[in-house]
């Protein structure tokens, strides 16, 4: 038997691509399918490196849409498949990611986000919000944890499969260029140290026995022929979706217990928002932060409730308003007025958000 | 007359090998003591050249370990200093952000600006044409060979490449390079080598253990191929605790982050 990537628990040192790829070895993922774009280019390198000493596997596709579906096929024949990308490659996924939806495929796709429309800059932005979530012709019926630190990609990639393998609907883990890239502590572990148990994979092909005789016939679909039988399917799809919010939705909160204004922000822009409350409560200024951790479904609730004695909410994105659109969606019709701060492409720090706060006092 | 020279073993070996030992006994330098982070030399006006190469695995420490190193040498009067950002996978990023401030302290960088990287994006994989000639340029010449698992291999696109000294950055954190058995196994893939540079760390999260740790298992390793280990690197901060060598002997080079600056 092989041994297990990592024993126990052990403190690390690495760029979030690299994270990745240990969390999905930890996660006891069998196989990526991957084709190379940066910045998430060190997903595929160290799985690659690493895949073989452990007995996992690797498919370099011809393209993305190629990409997508064999991790679409791989989930069929009851293998924990995996994939990554970023902003094109995000693009040409959708296809496979919405028939995972319709199909209920669990798959795990990691996104980290760069610059667009297009091809734009290869380093970073959270512009990839509104695709990662709602792309493709579909629903949205998926699962997508924005991340903000290396030992969240770690919790987060071993967490998306088994909230995948568990409810069957698609789940994303949503980096970017600098979590990609940039380097930092955090603890790896074996996830039956931590009691974590990984879901069971189950082939939905090449099942055993006589279809119709020993067993159901497993009918697997993705096309539709007429609209009322359409509307059916997607509409109890989306019953079984709304059954499975409760349970998978997740946030964080800081400080807005008596918060006056609340800055709302998600992925590595919370680790602004945070530093910014730090600051400005020092300087006796109520302010706190809330922050969705899965970004899709949105913790709507709980976010009304702080809407209640808020004052101001301040939506901060290093895109152009593609949170605030979730933002606005999940608290329609509270009264709290709303401010933006987006820098499309460009990171955020904690000092200009104190600086902004300040000047709207 | 009795003059204190206090020099590395390092730069002995290099002595050695230039022929300048025979100067230095003509100096009547009778004791030599051993110490990198004070070398003096050219208090006595000898001129002398560094040409190095640092290698490593992704996100080591390499461009920290060379950043340093030609700051050291810039102020210790191994000038003219030239720091050279040799990374051919993502050229356009390891030392951008920090390349002006590097140049207004003294350094002269070859490596890529954000306007001459115009247009070319990612797809752009190209040799600057200073950095194959680098080392025909006086003074001291440091690289930071960006992109680890090809080693030293990049090393061969430099003109005069021989003189080099490549130095392999090590850090034990990073699993890849987690103990004595793996960090055999990445050396062996690189091909030439000529020491180990224990930079053990854990970024923010650093403390006395993980460097020790690294400095047990570096050595270890070191000693499989009879390499030196040239120095544990550690922050500033831990001055005080380290010393001026680690608890194996190795000598101790301290590092003030730049980095931080910088996201690839």
């Amino acid at each position: 038997m092989l041994e297990k990537p990592i024993g126990g628990e052990k403190r690390v040192f690495m760029t979030g691509n690299e994270v990745v790829a240990w969390a999905a070895l930890a996660a006891e993922a069998d196989i990526m399918y991957g084709y190379p774009i940066t910045p998430q280019n060190e997903v595929m390198h160290y799985w690659t490196r690493l895949a073989p000493k452990y007995g996992r596997s690797f498919l370099q596709t011809e393209d993305e849409i190629s990409a997508g579906f064999t991790t679409c096929g791989g989930v069929l024949s009851g293998k924990r498949a995996f994939t990554a990308t970023a902003g094109p490659g995000n693009i040409l996924m959708q296809e496979s990611m919405t028939m995972a939806e319709m199909m209920r495929i669990p798959t795990v796709l990691v996104v980290q986000q760069r610059g667009g429309p297009s091809t734009a800059t290869v380093i970073y932005s959270q512009q990839e919000v509104t695709m990662t979530c709602f792309g493709g012709n579909g629903e949205g019926l998926r699962i997508v944890y924005s991340t903000c630190s290396h030992q969240e990609l770690y919790d987060y990639t071993i967490k998306a499969f088994n909230v995948a393998w568990k409810y069957r609907f698609p789940v994303f883990v949503l980096g970017d260029g600098y979590q990609a890239k940039m380097r930092e502590s955090l603890k790896m572990y074996d996830p039956a140290t931590k009691g974590i148990k990984m879901v069971e994979t189950q082939p939905s092909l090449g099942l055993a026995g006589v279809p119709g005789v020993d067993r159901e016939p497993s009918h697997l679909r993705n096309t539709y022929n007429t609209e009322e039988e359409l509307c059916e399917v997607v509409t109890n799809l989306v019953k079984e979706y709304n059954k499975v919010v409760p349970e998978v939705v997740e946030y964080e909160t800081f400080e807005t217990e008596v918060a006056e204004i609340v800055l709302l922000g998600h992925g590595i822009v919370t680790r602004a928002a945070q530093a910014a409350v730090k600051t400005l409560r020092e300087q006796g200024i109520k302010v706190g932060h809330f922050r969705p951790i899965t970004i899709h479904p949105f913790a709507a609730d709980e976010l009304r409730a702080i809407c209640k004695h808020a004052k101001k909410l301040i939506v901060i994105e290093s895109a152009q308003g593609q949170f605030e659109r979730i933002v606005k969606e999940a608290i329609y019709g509270e009264s709290v007025p709303m401010e933006s701060y987006f820098k499309p492409g460009q990171g955020v720090t904690g000092e200009e958000i104190v600086e902004y706060v300040k000047k709207g006092l | 007359m009795i003059v204190k020279l206090i020099i590395s073993e390092n730069f002995l070996e290099h002595v050695c090998e230039t022929g300048m030992f025979f100067c230095l006994h003509r100096l009547n330098i009778s004791k030599v003591s051993y110490n990198t982070n004070t070398m003096q030399i050219n208090s006595w006006g000898i001129k002398q050249r560094i040409a190095e190469a640092y290698i490593g695995e992704y996100a080591s420490g390499k461009s920290e370990m060379a950043v340093n190193r030609a700051l050291y040498l810039l102020h210790n009067g191994f000038t003219p200093v030239t720091l050279v950002d040799l990374d051919l996978v993502e050229p356009f990023y390891t030392l951008r952000p920090i390349k002006v401030q590097l140049e207004v302290e003294g350094l002269e960088v070859i490596a890529w600006e954000t306007a001459d990287t115009l247009g070319l994006g990612e797809a752009g994989n190209i040799l600057k044409p200073g950095m194959r000639w680098a080392l025909k340029k006086e003074g001291s010449v440091i690289f930071d060979v960006g992109y680890g698992i090809d080693g030293a291999n990049k090393t061969r696109l430099l003109e005069g490449a021989g003189e080099l000294k490549i130095y392999v950055v090590v850090n034990i954190a990073r699993p890849m390079t987690g103990d004595v058995m793996r960090i055999v196994e990445y050396v062996q893939s690189l091909g030439r080598v000529d020491g180990l540079i224990n930079n053990s760390h854990l970024g923010d999260d650093t403390d006395l253990e993980i460097i020790n740790e690294g400095v047990e298992v570096v050595t270890e390793a070191a000693k499989k191929f009879g390499l030196p280990v040239i120095w544990t690197a550690v922050e500033e901060k831990f001055a005080e605790q380290i010393g001026d060598y680690d608890k194996k002997g190795n000598p101790v080079f301290f590092l003030k982050r730049r980095m931080q600056h910088t996201f690839w």
